[in-house]
């Protein structure tokens, strides 16, 4: 028995000394081995190989459903008017005011929004066009051969036995230090001394963080990187965005105070350096929120603020409308995209579907995190133009970069409803194409469109 | 792994003989079933209520009780349900199926009287096989807007220059005191015996045949 406990004893030992040396002492000081490199390229030839067998295999299989990238319906494209031109004129009426058959129209358009529509898909995680061997993903894919039953074999015990373990190790000593690091940064007088150490114990805790989850972070455009006093944006995709962005730079976070282990890490990191923590019910406050942003990003001394406008996680394959309040407070605005690469692991927080807890278990049983940053030059608000249209600038500037779809459907959409004014705009239009074609009772002429409203 | 192609086939047969669609297009309305019920059995109004792209319509209410009528279950039944289960949803969604090369001039033609048929029980809500003039001045109150360019006695004034219209194509011997009490099926038949819906009026599924397979996603 306790020759058992000596061996256990030593491997830990073993064990804890690899841990420390080869990964935590280089992730603080930024350095790398290139272990994470060449594990990401193994991988990679790993996939196509299976993704070549499954093609094969289905060419063997007929018939096998392949997810379809944009939707699974067809639809015409012309405007309200035309179409209701076209069911009318097979109708040979002359002069007809109002059809029946105008119902039709909407009958069909509704129907289409039934069978398929663009904002309820981002709220779920995206589905690949071939399986990356992790069973999660694995929605469509049947069993093709033994050759790849055995890799994918693997590559469980790989994930769970080898890589879990490692990376939960790493995690708990990152956040752990995080902690330690800034109460006792948070000891010291202000000076620009205190201000470099935080600095320092806050990356050094993010990278290890980002080991954590076997991260690889490729930054482009870092000279566009934001600058103190200004305000950061991005596209969210989970609540792992803070650590991808936060590796780089600092940042100071903007958010709600949490009870419980958030609880602890956010009051320890407001010590050491000025983050923005709210109290639940200032949230509620936009006057309040929008003063204390303001006073931070005026003191010029003061690290950026990081902001994510979608206000929730949305699945990486679009940008959705970004709310317009963390674009009136004034000062440059810096935006950054985001986009993670699927076939490693799906990044996207389905907060309905998952608690944070299993999420993180997820991430770290994933083969890995790759993600593109990219950094775009400053932005900032031009005359004549207001806080919201500010807004759908810099969201299609992310977009176009990240290669993203641009959407003005509001995330919120999530777990709200849609107001009952985008309706009525619809009915507007509709009864401007019967007013106008018979004039009644409105003072415009008869014209021959329809008057956007 | 492991389910394998003749299963979900079988399972899927009569699904396919009752409404019409192939398997792969119940495959997909399937999968969107699920994604609409939260993978619930079953979907109520609320799940169709929260689609935003379908809150832009203005006959959204009539569009989604038809899905829950039970005279759009080809069963000769009459009222609502409350919930309904994936073969209902098909059965519905089955109105709206698009005609393939296979379809002959009767099939087209009774395809033809369903979607009528669809569009008349959205007018009829009481079931009684009329659409009276309240429940036609209801519709076009509806569609066009309560706030805009035309106002609610205006409305009015369409819905009822429209049925006098169809009374007098369909009774055209009506003395001024006779009550119409509203149209008929085979009145509403009659009216839009032109319209032609066949290239129209039907949803059209993308073709699921091309594979084109890299490693990752593919893009959109």
């Amino acid at each position: 028995m306790e020759d058992i406990w000596c061996v256990a004893a030593a491997v830990f030992q073993v064990w804890m000394f690899v841990v420390v040396f080869f990964i935590m002492l280089p992730a603080m000081f930024g350095l790398s081995l290139g272990v994470t490199g060449v594990y990401i390229q193994i991988l990679v030839k790993i996939l196509e190989w299976a993704t070549l067998r499954i093609q094969r295999g289905r060419q063997e299989q007929p018939g096998v459903p392949v997810p379809l990238p944009s939707g699974i319906i067809e639809r015409a494209g012309g405007s309200m008017e035309e179409e209701m031109e076209q069911l009318r004129s097979s109708r040979s009426m002359e002069g007809a005011e109002f059809d029946l058959s105008d119902a039709f129209y909407f009958c069909k358009k509704g129907l289409e929004s039934i069978v398929d529509d663009q904002v309820t898909q981002r709220f779920s995680s995206e589905e690949l066009a071939s399986w990356n061997l992790l069973t999660r993903t694995n929605q469509n894919f049947r069993y093709i051969s033994l050759r790849l039953t055995v890799i994918w074999g693997l590559g469980v015990f790989v994930r769970y036995c080898v890589l879990f373990p490692l990376r939960i190790a790493l995690a708990i000593i990152g956040l752990s230090w995080l902690v330690v690091g800034t109460t006792l940064v948070g000891f010291l007088p202000e000076s620009s001394g205190k201000n470099w150490l935080s600095e320092l114990v806050h990356l050094t805790c993010y990278r290890i963080c980002a080991r954590g989850l076997s991260a690889t972070v490729h930054y482009h455009n870092k000279e566009n990187k934001p600058q103190k006093g200004g305000i950061c944006v991005a596209n969210h995709t989970t609540p792992i965005d803070v650590v991808i962005l936060a590796n780089d730079g600092c940042y100071a976070m903007v958010g709600q105070i949490h009870g419980g282990l958030m609880g602890v890490i956010q009051r320890s990191m407001v010590r050491s350096c000025p983050h923005v923590w709210f109290e639940r019910s200032e949230m509620k406050d936009r006057h309040a929120v929008t003063s204390r942003l303001r006073a931070h990003v005026a003191a010029k001394t003061k690290l950026p603020i990081l902001i994510f406008p979608e206000g929730t996680c949305i699945n990486n394959t679009s940008v959705m409308m970004f709310k317009k309040g963390s674009f009136e407070i004034g000062g440059i605005i810096y935006p950054v995209a985001i986009k993670y690469d699927p076939r490693f692991g799906d990044a996207f927080w389905n907060s309905g579907k998952y608690n944070m807890v299993s999420y993180l278990l997820r991430m770290m049983t994933s083969w890995a995190i790759v993600v593109n940053v990219w950094y775009l030059p400053p932005m900032t608000i031009q005359d004549g133009e207001d806080a919201a249209q500010f807004a759908n600038r810099v969201k299609s500037a992310i977009a176009r970069r990240g290669g993203l779809l641009d959407l003005a459907w509001d995330g919120g959409l999530k777990r709200g409803k849609v107001k009952d004014s985008f309706k009525e705009e619809q009915q507007k239009m509709y009864s401007s194409i019967i007013a106008g074609q018979n004039n009644i009772s409105c003072p415009k002429t008869s014209s021959e469109s329809p008057e956007e409203q | 792994m492991g389910a394998s192609q003749t299963r979900s086939a079988h399972k899927y047969q009569d699904l396919m003989d009752k409404t019409g669609f192939s398997l792969e297009q119940i495959k997909n309305l399937h999968k969107r079933f699920q994604q609409l019920s939260g993978n619930e059995e079953t979907i109520s109004r609320e799940n169709l209520d929260s689609i935003p792209a379908l809150a832009n319509n203005p006959i959204r209410k009539q569009i989604i009780e038809a899905f829950f009528d039970k005279r759009n279950q080809h069963q000769n039944e009459v009222g609502s349900l409350d919930e309904i289960g994936f073969e209902q949803f098909l059965m519905v969604m089955s109105h709206f199926r698009p005609p393939n090369l296979k379809t002959t001039e009767e099939e087209r033609e009774a395809m033809r009287k369903e979607k009528l048929r669809f569009l008349f029980n959205m007018h009829d809500t009481d079931n009684d096989g009329t659409i009276t003039l309240e429940e036609y001045r209801k519709v076009v109150e509806e569609l066009l807007s309560k706030s805009g360019a035309i106002g609610q006695e205006a409305a009015k004034a369409i819905a009822d220059a429209a049925m006098l219209e169809v009374a007098s194509t369909n009774v055209p011997h009506m003395a001024p005191d006779d009550f119409y009490e509203g149209i008929t099926f085979e009145h509403f038949e009659q009216i839009l015996k032109g319209l032609e819906m066949e290239s129209r009026m039907h949803i059209r599924f993308l073709d699921v045949d091309t594979t084109t397979m890299r490693c990752g996603r593919s893009t959109s």
